[in-house]
């Protein structure tokens, strides 16, 4: 993908930062709700997704609303109203050389976008709103509690705690808070944030639904935790022939949650096809782990009452781990988190790594991993692979990191060594899956590096085990020299000869079979 | 149905096209027309297919609201069969290229197949 740049639209002597994607034949511009930061979302998957999918059937324009992100500030005493706002979509069309637009407006853009095509239909081509509202104290909160949360949202700005506002499931999520944190942070200042959620209550276009002219499509997520599923059923009433699909899902911000619902929706309205299946699925390691408990030596030494102490620094420990590896990761379960990864290879080294952080901390952890194709959605990983991982994980006792053997097929080359541990049972009718587990270094090094050799040093002649013996007492080649009378030369060309006929790659190796030779 | 007064060719397509006129465009098409486009996001296996004059007509539209500028570089006509060259630029600079087949039935464009690229 072309790199995105972000630029500047002029609207009334404000600028409004926006950037444009794709290539389709048509324009849709997207207007986001709270809070914004244009160059900031594209780090999260599901926004990343949400740009995907809508770019490869339209030229994609963004927009930081005035007050959010890359576009001015606004004056706090004197805040734009939605025509305002309306106004900044048409710049930003401008700008972008864009005559015709379908309009995308999301929570607190929806009232902007409303108006804009109510007010400019040459301008608009079709209209979407998701988890929108045309009065925010009729349809979200009364004035007392916005001005509550007006007042809270000043207050903790910047920690990632309106996440839990507007997607409550999601607010477990440490990493997902502390990425929040900073886009609250890249959004706007505490005051700005206090008066932009200030200014919703001042939203209300209800008036101008009945002027709207394009086609309409009304989503909204019928558990949504921040506006109520009734807010769009009302929208649909109002503007004239206006569609609303409702769709599961209680995350408030388009781009989280069942984000391919929305865009498939979206699709299908604006380019009139049902979309076709994406086709990008991918192949991905999936890891599940679970916590079992405290290891048994830490038990004995550490009252049980840390175990939840030691979780909360495991849980805050797991996701950067798996980031080094490639991967991606989410707490599911207090005490289990899923993980994918673009290679098993680095899935089972992941999970080694995982094994010595709860270690370290006095837990016992057991770990699948499976591989197969997955659908690359970027929220909640689900699907017969990790049903898989899943079952695999629940076989292990800890802390044995268990495979598929098919997963441990894909690694070879790693250095990693596997033992074969049985099968799981089949299910549908499928054969058993075998699985192997990860052989411990302990268990390795005999095996493969340093096994005795079947030596045999019947093959070496008097004089080679004399200095046999003398090289394992870590003599050097002149001291041996001295000790048995002979030339240096002579002394390196028997060691020579003895590396040969032991086939062993250096002195040390010599000395450490004599070693074992003498050990009882 | 629309009634054309501009003859299909190769001048009135490069004029329609640089001056964005989409109704124009949308005249040279017959009612069944089919348009096929292949780019990255439409592979060859599976095309993007823009089917009936109404339908069409609306592409043209929204290619035509974009402030972008269009130049058609080469027509050529071979009896029912034409083709030509399109380079356009976005106001961001950003570059389109892209070559049009076309097969007429009684001079109005039945089929279209465009090829195009952009600045990735």
């Amino acid at each position: 993908m072309r790199k995105v740049i972000s630029r500047y639209a002029t609207s009334g002597g404000a600028r409004i930062a926006y950037q444009t994607v794709g290539n389709g034949s048509l324009d849709v511009v997207l207007v986001p709700g709270f809070p914004s930061n244009i160059e900031i979302l594209w780090e999260d998957p599901g926004f990343g997704h949400l740009v995907k999918r809508l770019a490869a059937f339209c030229r994609l324009i963004l927009l930081d609303p005035r007050g959010m992100g890359l576009s001015d500030g606004i004056d706090s005493r004197n805040p734009p109203d939605a025509r305002g706002r309306a106004a900044d979509i048409l710049a930003v069309m401008d700008a972008a050389g864009s005559g015709r637009a379908a309009l995308i407006g999301a929570s607190d853009g929806a009232a902007a976008a409303m108006l804009a095509a109510a007010m400019w239909p040459s301008r608009c081509r079709a209209l979407v709103l998701h988890g929108g509202y045309a009065c925010f104290l009729a349809s979200v909160m009364d004035a007392k509690a916005l001005q509550a949360f007006a007042s809270a949202t000043e207050g903790a700005w910047g920690t990632g705690a309106t996440l839990a506002r507007l997607a409550p499931r999601r607010a477990a999520d440490r990493a997902l808070v502390g990425w929040w944190g900073r886009l609250e942070r890249l959004s706007a200042s505490p005051t700005a944030a206090a008066a932009l959620v200030g200014m919703w209550g001042a939203l209300d276009v209800r008036d101008s639904l009945p002027s709207i002219a394009v086609p309409a499509l009304v989503l909204h997520r019928t558990g949504d935790a921040h506006v109520p599923v009734e807010s769009s059923r009302a929208l649909a009433r109002g503007i004239p022939g206006a569609r609303l699909v409702e769709l599961p899902g209680e995350e408030h911000p388009i781009w989280m949650g069942d984000v391919d619902a929305a865009a498939d929706a979206i699709e299908q309205f604006l380019t009139g096809e049902k979309p076709v299946a994406h086709g990008d699925r991918m192949l991905a390691a999936l890891l599940v782990l679970r916590v079992l408990g405290m290891s048994s030596g830490a038990g004995r030494t550490v009252p049980g009452r840390h175990l939840g102490e030691r979780m909360e620094l495991f849980r805050d420990a797991l996701p950067p781990v798996v980031a080094r590896h490639g991967g991606h990761a989410r707490w599911t379960r207090p005490d289990q988190a899923h993980a994918r990864f673009p290679a098993a290879a680095r899935a089972a080294s992941c999970a080694v790594a995982l094994r010595e952080t709860a270690a370290s901390l006095g837990l016992w952890v057991a770990q699948g991993i499976h591989v197969g194709e997955i659908d690359p959605s970027p929220e909640d990983l689900s699907g017969p692979v990790l049903d898989v991982a899943d079952r695999i994980a629940a076989r292990g006792s800890g802390p044995e990191i268990l495979l598929s053997r098919l997963a441990s097929e894909l690694v070879s080359g790693s250095g990693l060594q596997f033992v074969d541990r049985g099968a799981l049972a089949g299910i549908d009718c499928r054969a058993p899956l075998p699985l192997v587990a990860i052989a411990s270094e302990r268990h390795l090094e005999p095996r493969s590096r340093t096994a005795p050799r079947a030596a045999n040093l019947d093959a070496l002649t008097p004089r080679e085990r004399e200095v046999l013996a003398l090289v394992a007492d870590g003599l050097s080649n002149p001291h041996i020299a001295v000790d048995l009378g002979l030339s240096e030369h002579t002394v390196k060309r028997h060691v020579a000869n003895i590396l040969l006929k032991l086939d062993l790659p250096s002195r040390a190796a010599v000395a450490g079979l004599a070693a074992r030779r003498d050990a009882p | 149905m629309l009634t054309t007064s501009t003859p299909v060719t190769g001048d009135a397509i490069k004029q329609a096209i640089e001056n964005r006129d989409g109704r124009t465009l949308a005249s040279f098409y017959a009612d069944h027309a089919v348009t096929r486009i292949i780019d990255r996001n439409n592979p060859p296996s599976r095309p993007k297919e823009i089917r009936g004059r109404g339908a069409i007509a609306s592409f043209w539209d929204d290619i035509c609201s974009r402030m972008m500028t269009h130049h058609v570089d080469i027509t050529l006509a071979d009896g029912d069969r034409m083709a030509f060259s399109q380079a356009c630029t976005y106001p961001d600079g950003a570059k389109v290229f892209c070559i049009a087949l076309l097969r007429l039935e009684d001079g109005m464009i039945a089929e279209q197949t465009v090829v195009q690229a952009w600045d990735e």
